[in-house]
């Protein structure tokens, strides 16, 4: 009885360390090729913006083109954009080596090889679609602002909020599809959300909205009280020829 | 308005045409405002032979006449045509070229409201001077944009007089035609036909001698669209845009310049109506607090929050505080702090704050063109602070 409790716990720790004998070399060799390639990316990035800057690269641009490529830099210049697209790019290949390599340390049979790869490359994708999706959204929520603002609308700041979380919503439920995370709850929950942030929307609109109209009416009606009179009326006043504003 | 045309598309002159002539290049008119600018310009240059370009069907003018038109093809029709665009400047130099003319006089939309006096004035000064700009009489609430920002900005950064850098009226020498050809060449190449030029920034950034002259009233063609956040988005960008390539240049550039006698202007006669402005201005100062924090500086915003809270008959935006509001909007330009198109429809308010404030002060007497001096003046003060910036923008800013 007792040796077979022996040989059965011996076999289960032979069967650990046999899967950590697999595991940990394929997951340094994840690590390593991750590390790797990051380093050979960021010093790839520092060459390129010195090289560029020796170059003067900005400012030939910045002369040759009309629609520079910097429209599209974060903030400082093309020099840096191409330095972090050339370190960005370095990374995700060392992301993809490292996969195959863990991929490889395992049978094609292997449970962990069949779930854990495709997990990691779908929460790859998940990761760059919640980032394009919040940068969406920000970007989204000021156009709106701004252009509701200049429109003179009162609800603006409702309505930029409504697209933000909207745009949200949307990505969050396509990161938890991506993850395959939730199943038909994550689907249920977002046509919930979605429909209620449309409903709150289109009701903060036409609440607001009816005062614009009612507005506009009570402006036409003045505006028909001061046209109608004619000459010789007590009402009537002669139009002044009121200056417009030229801004150009 | 005319776009990149090759010298097959020129139809011969009506003449024999001498070097060095004058080149008076106009840009498309209806019949009879064509009609009336031949006249106009057959009274400026009497006895003189001038060249025309027109690219409107150019009659045969009699064998008397001193004008030699010439026409060119179309090969587009401009999206502003209310103002002059890198194919006007590019056509305008290969035409003057090809015909081997001395300076070149460039007429805008409406030509034919120019008194012919004032076209004269326009051409003896283009065959001195390599850039001549017109000053135009406009009334207190005509060329608001250029009082707010374009005139005060380019007299502060570049040292230079002209009241109106967009001027649609231009005397240009040869050389300063090629220089713009070659700046206009760079947009044209891209497509960009409609870009809008800066000559006053630069003849100023290769010292080439600018003149002015006064030309009177003129009418304007407006733009067709009435929507100023875009008008203003679109003139902001490009002027933004001129300043950040030429930061070289305008860091050096170092001058005060001395106030030009001030001249009694059309006094506003009714009260203006400013409700739906201060309007705007509230709304967004509710909206937008958020996005100008990113670009102005806590200062700026206090200024704001004042402003916000004035009664309309106080209404008043200083100096100062606009100045600063204006090189704080070119920094973020420059930095991208934010979107350019946000940035750029960000400052429509802010704008319509200055507009407002601006018509008050009119109206309860000051002579505009002293307040546009005074503003400029104040941003030729705050320039320091748009150097210091421009070369250090991290640096602690309160």
């Amino acid at each position: 009885m007792w040796q077979q409790i022996e040989l059965a716990l011996r076999q289960s720790a032979h069967r650990v360390l046999v899967k950590l004998a697999s595991f940990f070399p394929g997951l340094i060799a994840l690590l390593l090729a991750v590390v790797i390639l990051t380093a050979i990316g960021a010093g790839l990035a520092i060459l390129l913006r010195r090289v560029l800057t020796a170059a003067k690269f900005d400012e030939r641009l910045a002369h040759n083109a009309i629609a520079p490529i910097s429209d599209w830099s974060p903030a400082n210049s093309p020099t840096a954009l191409i330095a972090r697209v050339a370190f960005w790019a370095c990374f995700l290949i060392g992301c993809f080596i490292g996969i195959s390599a863990f991929d490889a340390a395992y049978p094609g049979d292997s449970q962990i090889s069949n779930i854990i790869i495709p997990y990691l490359t779908h929460s790859i994708g998940a990761v760059l679609l919640l980032i394009a999706g919040t940068v969406i959204a920000r970007f989204l929520e000021r156009s709106v602002l701004i252009g509701a603002v200049n429109a003179k609308l009162q609800y603006a700041r409702i309505l930029s909020m409504g697209i933000k979380w909207l745009v949200l919503v949307l990505t969050a439920a396509m990161v938890l599809d991506h993850l395959q995370i939730g199943g038909t709850v994550v689907e249920l929950a977002f046509g919930i959300l979605f429909g209620g942030i449309v409903l709150t929307l289109a009701l903060a609109v036409g609440l607001g909205s009816r005062d614009i109209v009612s507005r506009s009416l009570e402006r036409s009606a003045d505006l028909r009280s001061t046209i109608d009179p004619i000459p010789g009326d007590p009402d009537y006043r002669p139009a002044t020829p009121s200056e417009t504003l030229r801004h150009f | 308005m005319a776009t990149t045309q090759t010298p097959a598309d020129l139809a011969s002159a009506s003449g024999p045409v001498s070097p060095g002539s004058l080149l008076i290049s106009l840009v498309p008119l209806q019949q009879d405002a064509f009609d009336t600018t031949l006249s106009n310009l057959a009274l400026a240059f009497p006895g003189e032979t001038v060249l025309v370009a027109t690219p409107d069907a150019a009659p045969q003018s009699s064998s008397g006449s001193p004008l030699r038109l010439i026409s060119y093809a179309l090969t587009a029709v401009s999206a502003t045509p209310w103002v002059l665009t890198a194919a006007d400047f590019l056509n305008t130099y290969k035409l003057a070229q090809e015909n081997r003319a001395s300076a070149c006089v460039l007429l805008g939309a409406e030509a034919q409201s120019l008194h012919p006096e004032a076209i004269r004035a326009l051409a003896r000064s283009a065959q001195q001077a390599d850039l001549t700009l017109a000053h135009y009489d406009m009334g207190p609430r005509e060329g608001l944009v250029n009082s707010a920002i374009l005139y005060p900005v380019t007299r502060a950064l570049f040292s230079t007089r002209p009241r109106y850098p967009l001027a649609i009226d231009l005397g240009l020498s040869l050389r300063m035609a090629e220089r713009l050809a070659a700046a206009a060449q760079r947009f044209t190449a891209a497509g960009q036909n409609d870009a809008i030029l800066w000559p006053l920034d630069e003849a100023a950034s290769v010292n080439y001698s600018i003149a002015e002259v006064e030309v009177g009233p003129r009418t304007f063609l407006q733009p067709v669209s009435a929507d100023i956040n875009s008008l203003l988005a679109q003139i902001a960008s490009s002027l933004f845009a001129d300043i950040d390539a030429k930061a070289a240049f305008w860091q050096r550039a170092r001058g005060i310049q001395p106030t030009p006698p001030i001249t009694q202007t059309t006094p506003i006669t009714d009260p203006p109506d400013i409700a739906a402005m201060l309007e705007a201005f509230r709304l967004a100062y509710a909206n937008l607090h958020d996005i100008w924090s990113l670009v102005l500086p806590p200062n700026s915003l206090l200024g704001l929050k004042k402003l916000s809270l004035m009664q309309p008959e106080n209404f008043r935006m200083p100096d100062n505080l606009w100045a600063r509001i204006v090189y704080d909007f070119i920094l973020a330009f420059r930095l991208r702090t934010i979107n350019r198109g946000h940035l750029l429809g960000a400052l429509t308010p802010l704008y319509l704050a200055w507009v407002a404030s601006h018509l008050i002060l009119v109206s309860s007497g000051t002579l505009p063109e002293k307040h546009i001096q005074d503003l400029a003046i104040a941003f030729e003060t705050d320039k320091p602070y748009l150097v210091s910036r421009w070369r250090w923008p991290d640096r602690f800013n309160p």
